[in-house]
């Protein structure tokens, strides 16, 4: 079983996809926002934020991974202001019941814990899953910074 | 040689308890260890053999073994199948002493001490030896260690908290065995958690050699904690980092509002003026864009539709601005975000959506 995992896929799509959802998400955003944009820059910063992680979650395969679609879920989600943890606190416990016993020993599972706050959707994996999704997560987001990083650069008065 | 026969076999059974006895209490030497065998000369050679030139020891703990439990003389990889008659258990606990205490007769000639602890070790590495002969010994040295590896896992399993043995132990069994597969051991076989619990320990080990090849500078570490360490922190850095360009580009934004829509609306028709390098790229980017255009039409076709329209919205208006505020900053600007899209490879996106047009 353990040597079945063999091919684990942690393949990202080049920086062009990532730039091209997010420039899209970026006009998207200014189609929605008026063009005197009145609003207070905090807004803007989120609303940009958002939009790249959306962006990112998009490119980076849809929704064929987990944490993919628990960011697509959490920006619809926060348009519709519904809370978003119900998913997540039931998956979380059906795990923990099994492995609880020795789950507060083991340095690893804190780690796990925190991880899982940090990534997206990994309240609802086991830990194996959740390290294959960091990996693609890390990947991802660093192919984001370097689109932004770009785009930051072209845009910047000289 | 008929004498000889006959008083071995005779001898051998009666020669067992205070055999094993002698080996208890140390004494031993060149002569005690002959006589202690008791089995004819060939069979002391291949036990002698099968253990390690080198150490007796291990040839007297197995030889103990093979005396408690076949009296004619065993061919070596009956061993194995001896081993696996589950009476053997208390034998094996006694024969994982008698390795313990040979490996100390072997390091001093000393009395016997209870621990095993220290020595657990030396005797692993012994029969780590006695596990890389080639042959039949593999799998009856194996499955012998296996089952001191079960013995100390059961006990680590009724004491049920210490989670730093079972990884050590894992790690331990890591090392040992040549291969990486699950696999049914004695004393375990029967308890499939754990059985589960091992692959899911290897798969998680695996996955976490990918890891420390992607954040940078977590080759070195060793232990998961600190590697989950240092691969949070990243993943933090990285995040602060999407915050704060995107705090950057919320302070450029006032400029993109019209640079990105005349940027994108660009290419649909070149109808920009002053594009020095446009045409060049316009030129470079059909060939770009033929061959992702496969992946992007076969991964969603629903996104840019919708965008379409807006783009054929935003012909008109873009232009009308772009007039009024003046064409030189505004076209630098473009080419020069054009440029570093083009340098990273970024800008199949207006091509792109043209094409899907």
């Amino acid at each position: 079983m353990a040597s079945a995992d063999k091919p684990i896929n942690t393949d990202v799509p080049e920086k062009d996809v990532f730039a091209l959802h997010f420039l899209q998400s970026l006009s998207n955003l200014r189609r929605q926002n008026t063009f005197n944009s009145p609003e207070k820059t905090n807004d803007r910063v989120k609303k940009i934020k958002k939009a790249a992680y959306v962006s990112m979650a998009r490119a980076a395969g849809g929704t064929s991974r987990l944490w993919s679609r628990a960011l697509l879920r959490r920006a619809a989600k926060e348009t519709n202001k519904v809370v978003r943890f119900s998913r997540r606190k039931k998956r979380v416990t059906w795990l923990r019941r099994r492995s609880n016993r020795r789950d507060p020993v083991e340095e690893e599972e804190k780690e796990a814990e925190r991880l899982r706050n940090l990534v997206p959707g990994g309240g609802a994996m086991e830990t194996s899953k959740l390290i294959e999704e960091t990996a693609y997560y890390i990947k991802c987001l660093s192919m984001q910074v370097k689109v932004m990083q770009c785009l930051v650069d072209g845009l910047s008065p000289k | 040689m008929d004498l000889n026969g006959p008083r071995s076999a005779a001898a051998g059974p009666p020669r067992e308890p205070p055999g094993l006895e002698s080996l208890h209490l140390g004494g031993g030497d060149a002569g005690g260890f002959t006589a202690l065998l008791e089995l004819p000369p060939t069979q002391a050679v291949e036990l002698l053999h099968f253990a390690d030139p080198s150490s007796q020891a291990t040839a007297v703990a197995v030889a103990g073994i093979g005396l408690d439990v076949s009296p004619p003389p065993p061919p070596i990889h009956s061993y194995g199948a001896s081993l696996t008659f589950p009476s053997n258990s208390v034998l094996l606990e006694r024969a994982a002493r008698f390795s313990v205490m040979a490996n100390e007769k072997q390091q001093q000639n000393g009395n016997v001490s209870g621990e095993t602890t220290t020595t657990t070790t030396s005797s692993n590495s012994n029969l780590d030896r006695v596990k890389t002969e080639p042959g039949e010994t593999d799998s009856s040295s194996q499955r012998l260690e296996n089952n001191r590896c079960g013995k100390r896992k059961e006990l680590d399993k009724k004491v049920k908290g210490s989670a730093t043995k079972k990884k050590s132990k894992s790690s331990e069994e890591n090392e040992k065995l040549p291969y990486v597969h699950v696999r049914a051991r004695r004393g375990q076989a029967t308890d499939s958690h754990s059985l589960a619990e091992r692959a899911r320990r290897e798969k998680i080990n695996a996955r976490m050699k990918l890891l420390q090849e992607l954040v940078p500078g977590c080759d070195k570490i060793q232990g998961t904690a600190l590697v989950l360490d240092e691969i949070i922190n990243h993943v933090q850095s990285l995040q602060r980092q999407v915050e704060m360009l995107s705090m950057r580009l919320a302070a450029v934004n006032p400029r993109i509002d019209f640079n990105l829509d005349t940027l994108l609306a660009s290419e649909n028709g070149s109808l920009m003026d002053g594009s020095f390098n446009g045409t060049a790229m316009q030129l470079a980017w059909p060939h770009q864009v033929t061959e992702t255009e496969q992946s992007f039409h076969h991964r969603q076709l629903q996104p840019p539709q919708p965008q379409q329209w807006t783009y054929d919205g935003l012909n008109q208006p873009p232009w009308g601005r772009e007039e009024d505020q003046g064409h030189g900053n505004e076209h630098t600007s473009l080419m020069a975000v054009s440029e570093n899209m083009m340098v990273g490879s970024a800008s199949l996106h207006p091509n792109q959506v043209k094409m899907e047009m």
